[in-house]
């Protein structure tokens, strides 16, 4: 119970900020009465914008949730197929993100459509801009940039305060979960794998490792791949040798992964019965449920 | 028309020895020839790098040897049985039959693992065997294979399943299993194990063993059909049986390592450019010499690429066509 209570609180403290991104403050000054906004997105490419969006929508399902802690959730014209927090957003009408509905998007004349390095191809965003549809993009390699996309967000948007407030508590929190003593003096080697065969895992150059530092552990892949998520042989693992499994419960990996691999339980972590499945959209979205997934973390790695 | 096997086969067979020397060394352990000796003397399994030696990297290269031998004199018998330089071992829809399996188990399970059997080599063995049977049956009249509309149906067939395992792929909702089925449409030799390499092992050594009676009508059938019958081999019945050992051949094959392209078309031309059309030892070089050929390409991608390596089906195409197309430049190949 008392393991539960940051976790509601943060919930309680994410609603109250989601609750003071209704409708109730937009400017008093029509859009088009305002200079439009020239600004450069985090992939270097430069837009114009109306100074006060009324219209946007996001093709990412963690931009969706960066949308509805910040913005007026009521200028939120749709969602893709794959965006499915907060609740809320399932009221939504669907565009298709891959293969992308240009058409359906365009019909909704959105004033700018946000996205996240990686998701929408350059493709889509290069035809979307020549139809006149501008596309703002967001790039994340460590915990604070999803706070400092939440502020840019947020002064695009015309709400900074707001989004201010919100990384604030997340970055309290995020604090709070970091100086937490650790239970052992050094910092357990987790490694996390996304897909089986083959088998990929969260690479250095990921969230995850900045995630599980906050959480107290290590990203047992050191070594820069060029990949996000590079593919490991059996071998590599073997000698990678990590403290903590995650990717499934013990028993579930058990009869899969190390079904497929044997080799691969003489690990520490298989060992120990370290092995812990985790929440997936947590663990995969760059949103601001952050800091919930790195006390989501820290609660495996404090598991005896 | 034939020169003397006897030096090939030593030269593919001292290749062999290089490539399984150096490939031993290929790995995230550094392990040097010291070590390499003491584990094989005294294997100690609680040590990883031992284990992952003996565990996985000879393994691999077992896999990469009889592989390479199986696609390769798969597609020699493709070649003589169809009389066309242009046949290979996946003329009979074969790997893309077996991507279809392989693709609906990625695709439809979200379990892939029941009762401790891991399926899509399953699904793709009977993926291949399938497509295999439905392209021969239509290739077929009256109990009579006809090369022409066997090659025919081939291409259908492997179309049709192509598009039906693209559609499965599009209609995917998880990147990872996209990524499962690209990665496993180039092949790889990853997941080589001991357990596993009995099947290509021994459906390798049958054909081998079977062929060898069969070389002499196998080298008549390449000079043509008419010719063939003029010479009394019974075309029909050696068709039937180069087709089933052929199937076998690249099921296993394709089932384990998914379907490595270009073995098979190349190695066979390569194999009769060196010994000749009637060469008495072509079928025993050509698995030689495909062995070899694939075990190099698995090394160099592992080399370039480390640690999880290129899927090997690249290095095949990236390093054999060039060389192949140098081949065809330099002397005319022999059918």
């Amino acid at each position: 119970m008392i393991r539960l209570l940051p976790r509601i609180s943060s919930g309680l403290l994410l609603l109250a900020v989601l609750a003071g991104c209704q409708s109730n403050d937009r400017p008093a000054t029509p859009a088009a009465a305002e200079a439009p906004q020239h600004v450069t997105d985090d992939l270097g490419h430069q837009l114009t914008i109306p100074a006060h969006p009324r219209r946007i929508m996001s093709l990412a399902a963690s931009m969706t949730e960066m949308l509805y802690a910040v913005a007026d959730t009521a200028t939120i014209v749709a969602r893709t197929q794959v965006c499915d927090y907060p609740r809320a957003v399932l009221r939504k009408r669907v565009i298709n993100s891959y293969p992308l509905d240009l058409e359906g998007l365009v019909a909704l004349h959105p004033d700018v459509v946000f996205t996240t390095e990686g998701i929408t191809s350059q493709d889509d965003i290069a035809r979307l801009e020549k139809l006149g549809v501008p596309v703002y993009c967001q790039r994340y390699t460590k915990v604070t940039d999803i706070l400092r996309g939440l502020n840019d967000l947020g002064r695009l948007l015309g709400r900074p305060a707001q989004a201010q407030k919100l990384t604030d508590s997340l970055a309290a929190e995020l604090k709070t979960l970091e100086q937490r003593p650790r239970p052992t003096a050094t910092r357990p080697r987790v490694l996390a794998i996304t897909w089986q065969d083959p088998i990929y895992v969260y690479g250095e150059n990921t969230l995850f490792t900045d995630r599980i530092r906050l959480a107290g552990g290590q990203n047992a892949v050191t070594e820069h791949f060029a990949q996000p998520y590079p593919a490991l042989t059996r071998e590599y693992i073997l000698k990678l040798n990590p403290d903590v499994l995650i990717g499934g419960s013990f028993g579930k990996l058990d009869s899969t992964f190390f079904k497929t691999y044997p080799e691969l339980k003489r690990i520490k972590a298989y060992q120990t019965r370290r092995i812990y499945g985790i929440t997936g959209d947590l663990m995969e979205r760059p949103s601001p449920r952050v800091a919930e997934s790195v006390r989501e973390l820290q609660g495996l790695l404090r598991t005896p | 028309m034939s020169r003397p096997a006897a030096p090939y086969i030593l030269a593919s067979l001292g290749l062999m020895l290089v490539l399984v020397v150096l490939g031993l060394r290929i790995g995230s352990f550094a392990t040097d020839y010291t070590f390499i000796g003491r584990t094989l003397l005294q294997y100690n399994p609680a040590d990883p790098a031992q284990l992952a030696l003996v565990q996985l990297r000879l393994p691999r290269i077992v896999m990469a040897l009889l592989a390479g031998g199986g696609l390769a004199v798969s597609g020699y018998l493709m070649q003589a049985m169809v009389n066309n330089a242009l046949a290979d071992p996946y003329l009979l829809g074969t790997a893309s039959g077996a991507s279809l399996g392989a693709i609906l188990c990625f695709s439809l399970l979200s379990n892939l693992t029941v009762a401790g059997i891991y399926l899509p080599p399953l699904a793709a063995l009977a993926g291949a065997l399938v497509t295999t049977l439905l392209v021969v049956a239509l290739g077929s009249q009256r109990g009579q294979l006809i090369p022409g509309q066997l090659l025919l149906a081939g291409v259908a067939i492997s179309s049709l399943t192509a598009a039906l395992g693209g559609l499965l792929s599009f209609l995917s909702s998880s990147e990872g299993q996209l990524r499962t089925v690209v990665f496993w449409a180039m092949g790889s030799f990853e997941r080589a194990g001991w357990d596993v390499l009995p099947y290509p092992a021994a459906a390798l050594a049958l054909a081998l063993f079977l062929l060898i009676f069969l070389q002499k009508d196998l080298n008549v059938l390449l000079l043509g059909e008419e010719r063939a019958q003029t010479l009394g081999v019974h075309v029909a019945r050696t068709r039937w049986i180069l087709v089933v050992v052929a199937a076998a051949l690249t099921g296993c094959v394709v089932a384990l390592c998914g379907p490595v392209g270009f073995v098979g078309l190349m190695v066979p031309h390569l194999t009769r450019w060196l010994l000749g059309v009637t060469g008495k030892a072509n079928l025993l070089f050509c698995a030689l010499l495909g062995a070899d050929f694939l075990l190099g390409c698995d090394l160099l991608a592992r080399l370039l690429y480390p640690p999880a390596g290129l899927p090997v089906g690249l290095i095949t195409a990236l390093f054999g066509v060039p060389f192949f197309v140098y081949l065809l430049r330099k002397k005319r190949v022999a059918l």
